[in-house]
């Protein structure tokens, strides 16, 4: 950028410089702060989506329980823990009461999501899977249009893929999920982690 | 008619004000993320900093987390309105091309 001493003396072309610059780093700051959150938790749902649907294809249902139980405890306490250190980076005094929602509505959404499959009574374990997921994915968007619009758009195809892996090929659903959804969203989190 | 601001107008103050108003008005950003936002060194950006502070444009909130030293900075209810006229200032020049 051009440096004029006396700014009274600036030239069309230095303001428009002047401008340029305050778009381009505003926009940088917009996207950093956005992508920030965005690609942790799409990298640590998909690293979580690939071993659990890839062991829910191919291994014993009794030992999948265990193994989803596992990793979304470790799943859930790692997003916390790198979502509290990029947490860091800008802080708000509105950011506690704002955790506190946050944390309700996904315990309120939980609590819908198990009342509705009690009630529902899916068929077998591909039909609760696809509940499941349809929830997650229902509260994802509900974030992103309350935070940050620009995190909105990933829960929809992930969405629609589920349903297309369910509708289409229900023998290798899990597979489909684990490849397709979990690498997916890995691939993703890696596209704006590096080169959004 | 908005007026240009001598202090806003050098080049990394500029881009400084332009990242801290993007934030929400209650936000506020940590020193280290700000440098490597802007790409400039600690003693460059701590520089620039301190003109805006004196000028009362941003605070500098400097508190611990964890045991750790951290600077935290924000822009003023004064600096966004002084960075909007600016930056006013900067369209009108360029309408009058």
């Amino acid at each position: 950028m051009t440096k004029n001493s006396d700014p009274m003396n600036m030239s069309s072309n230095e303001a428009e410089e002047a401008l340029a610059a305050i778009q381009t780093i505003a926009k940088k700051t917009r996207q950093s702060i956005a992508s920030g959150g965005t690609y942790i938790t799409l990298i640590v749902t998909g690293v979580v989506w690939l071993v659990g649907f890839t062991c829910t294809q191919f291994l014993r249902q009794e030992i999948v329980g265990y193994i989803w139980a596992g990793l979304s405890i470790l799943g859930g306490t790692v997003g916390t823990i790198l979502g509290f250190r990029m947490g860091k980076r800008v802080r708000s005094p509105v950011t506690g009461p704002t955790v506190k929602r946050v944390i309700l509505f996904w315990l309120l959404l939980a609590l819908y999501g198990i009342t509705f499959i009690a009630i529902a009574r899916p068929t077998d374990g591909k039909q609760a899977t696809l509940f499941v997921i349809l929830f997650i994915m229902l509260g994802q968007l509900a974030m992103g249009l309350l935070f940050s619009f620009s995190s909105v758009w990933w829960a929809l195809p992930i969405s629609v893929l589920a349903l297309a892996g369910y509708l289409l090929f229900p023998s290798i659903f899990y597979l489909w999920m684990a490849i397709l959804g979990g690498g997916g969203m890995i691939a993703l989190g890696l596209y704006i982690r590096f080169r959004w | 008619m908005a007026e240009l601001n001598e202090t806003i107008h050098q080049p990394v103050r500029l881009r400084i004000m332009a990242a801290l108003v993007t934030l929400e008005p209650t936000d506020e950003v940590d020193f280290t993320y700000l440098r490597d936002l802007l790409e400039v060194t600690d003693g460059n950006l701590g520089a620039h900093l301190r003109k805006l502070e004196e000028a009362g444009y941003i605070t500098v909130n400097k508190v611990f987390v964890e045991r750790k030293p951290h600077t935290y900075v924000s822009a003023t209810a004064a600096g966004r309105r002084v960075f909007q006229e600016h930056v006013a200032a900067l369209e009108s020049i360029l309408k009058r091309k």
